[in-house]
């Protein structure tokens, strides 16, 4: 699987209004791309466009991939709702892509992935019965299972505890390396730490911000991406 | 943590957490009584009506054509058990094929509905008109133009049966989660895909409750097509026994024929509560048991 990159570059409007004008986003291959901004600054809607998905907004541009082919059917997606079909279990939820497309059930690498994400004990239980930070990572090991080369993530981490956001980052940044990702996040401190492109949307328009030299993804407690995420924050509070 | 936990397994030591131990023991006897209270209780309640009726019709010597004892009633449910149960098989019969009826044709019609808007403008009205006509008075028409009296009277049980069903399986089927929705559509599923990997589970709920409402409404409306129907070679079942013995001034066999239709009614609704939890018991909020 190698991943293209992706750029979306027009407008979406909004009954009158714009919600961005005339923007460029590129997503480089294989990399995390953070876009930042506050809430209902259009980000998600931006990520949603990407996704083929209805926005409620006129859109006027285009969407490519670095390779020439369509974008659509290539995309993964997780939300910060973990989009878990109540009725199936675990595995039947990490599953659910293949049998929906007909394929035989390749049951050898669910269960892998499923124990690769810790989760082997809880293969046969109903999403009500784990807790956030589990069904998030079921939701992980759903993503993987597709084996889509571009991920879009919708600020997937934002209702976990402060640990469980951070162990998800890493599992994440390990599992969905080589393949293109755009997180979408309003947390400067996670834009800090994950991205190896980061760009700031405010009134309308994106700006691509420089990121530390330090290689995604990032410690915790490493001094620069510290300064990098309060820069970040700061830059949002004078918006 | 560890205090509730340490007390939990030396409930005798040297300096038991006395508070958490009483606490927790008054919510396990609460929980105990209410267990046993939740059938004792209604019991009770029925043997003191059952005793007081007794006591209202001796201590008046009220004439048993006009209100027998419970000991008659009792009588005749055993003298003409028999006839009673051969009624009360009937009515079973036509109620629950037109249950049977009501789910096949609600729920298809709800799919339906969800799948073509324009069916769904088209007929949604008349399937309102027709249930709120009432049956009673639709049913003298039906019977004029049905030859068999049990097609009849499963006509009338599904006229009143069928919308509850209608209502709620469309309720549920348009109440699926948008953010699934777009997973779906990410996962480019077909519309077909959608409907029965989607749309059929989240409305199961929905359509479980419209199914108990369902329930209780074909038995009303087999007993309502039975006394439109009146006597007519095999159409004998519970309410028209009660018609037939209230003629006779038999008003203790017509205790007796309406405490086995309340008790038909009672049977269904905890048969389709049963269903419905069993179906819902892995997965759903109305189900699952919650550790606090």
């Amino acid at each position: 699987m190698s991943a293209p990159g992706v750029t979306l570059a027009g407008t979406a409007r909004f009954g009158g209004t714009a919600l961005f004008e005339d923007v460029r986003l590129s997503l480089a291959a294989g990399q995390w791309t953070c876009l930042l901004g506050p809430s209902g600054c259009g980000k998600s809607t931006l990520l949603r466009l990407i996704a083929g998905l209805e926005t409620g907004a006129a859109f006027a541009g285009e969407i490519a991939a670095s390779d020439g082919r369509p974008v659509a059917g290539r995309v993964a997606y997780m939300a910060q709702d973990d989009l878990l079909m109540p009725w199936l279990d675990v595995a039947g939820n990490v599953a659910l892509g293949a049998r929906l497309r007909g394929e035989a059930e390749d049951a050898g690498r669910r269960d892998a992935l499923i124990a690769r994400l810790g989760l082997a004990d809880h293969a046969h239980k109903r999403p009500g019965a784990l807790s956030g930070g589990q069904r998030q990572r079921v939701a992980l090991a759903r993503t993987l299972m597709e084996e889509r080369p571009v991920v879009l993530l919708d600020e997937p981490f934002s209702a976990l505890d402060a640990r469980t956001r951070v162990d998800m980052q890493e599992l994440a940044a390990e599992t969905l390396a080589g393949r293109t990702v755009l997180l979408v996040t309003h947390d400067p401190a996670e834009a800090a730490r994950m991205g190896d492109a980061v760009w700031l949307m405010e009134g309308g328009a994106l700006y691509a911000v420089p990121v530390p030299g330090s290689p995604a993804i990032r410690p915790v407690s490493d001094p620069e991406t510290l300064r990098f995420g309060a820069d970040l924050l700061t830059r949002l509070r004078a918006a | 943590m560890s205090i509730a936990e340490d007390a939990r397994h030396v409930p005798d030591g040297n300096a038991p957490p006395a508070q958490i131990d009483a606490e927790e023991a008054r919510r396990a006897r609460t929980r105990r009584i209410e267990r046993i209270a939740r059938w004792t209780l209604p019991a009770l309640v029925m043997v003191l009506a059952i005793w007081g009726w007794h006591r209202v019709v001796t201590v008046n010597e009220i004439p048993h054509y006009i209100l027998p004892g419970p000991g008659l009633v009792w009588e005749s449910l055993v003298n003409d058990r028999a006839m009673l149960m051969d009624a009360a098989w009937l009515t079973f019969r036509i109620t629950f094929m037109a249950l049977i009826l009501a789910v096949l044709g609600g729920a298809g019609l709800a799919i339906l509905f969800n799948q073509s808007r324009m069916l769904e403008m088209s007929f949604y009205p008349y399937a309102v008109i027709l249930q709120v006509t009432p049956v009673v008075a639709i049913a003298p028409l039906i019977f004029i133009y049905v030859e068999s009296k049990i097609a009849g009277m499963l006509i009338c049980a599904w006229i009143v049966a069928f919308f509850p069903v209608l209502s709620s399986t469309t309720l549920g089927l348009n109440s699926v989660d948008h953010n699934l929705r777009d997973l779906f559509k990410i996962y480019r599923a077909s519309r077909w895909q959608r409907l029965v990997h989607l749309q059929l589970p989240s409305a199961l709920p929905y359509f479980l409750g419209g199914l108990r409402i369902a329930g209780g409404l074909s038995l009303i409306g087999a007993v309502v097509a039975e006394l439109v129907a009146g006597t007519g070679g095999i159409g004998s079942g519970l309410a028209f026994r009660i018609q037939e013995a209230g003629y006779r001034l038999n008003i203790a066999r017509m205790f007796a024929a309406l405490s086995l239709v309340a008790a038909m009614g009672v049977f269904i609704f905890a048969a389709l509560s049963l269903v419905s939890h069993l179906l819902l018991r892995k997965w759903h909020e109305s189900a699952v048991k919650r550790e606090t």
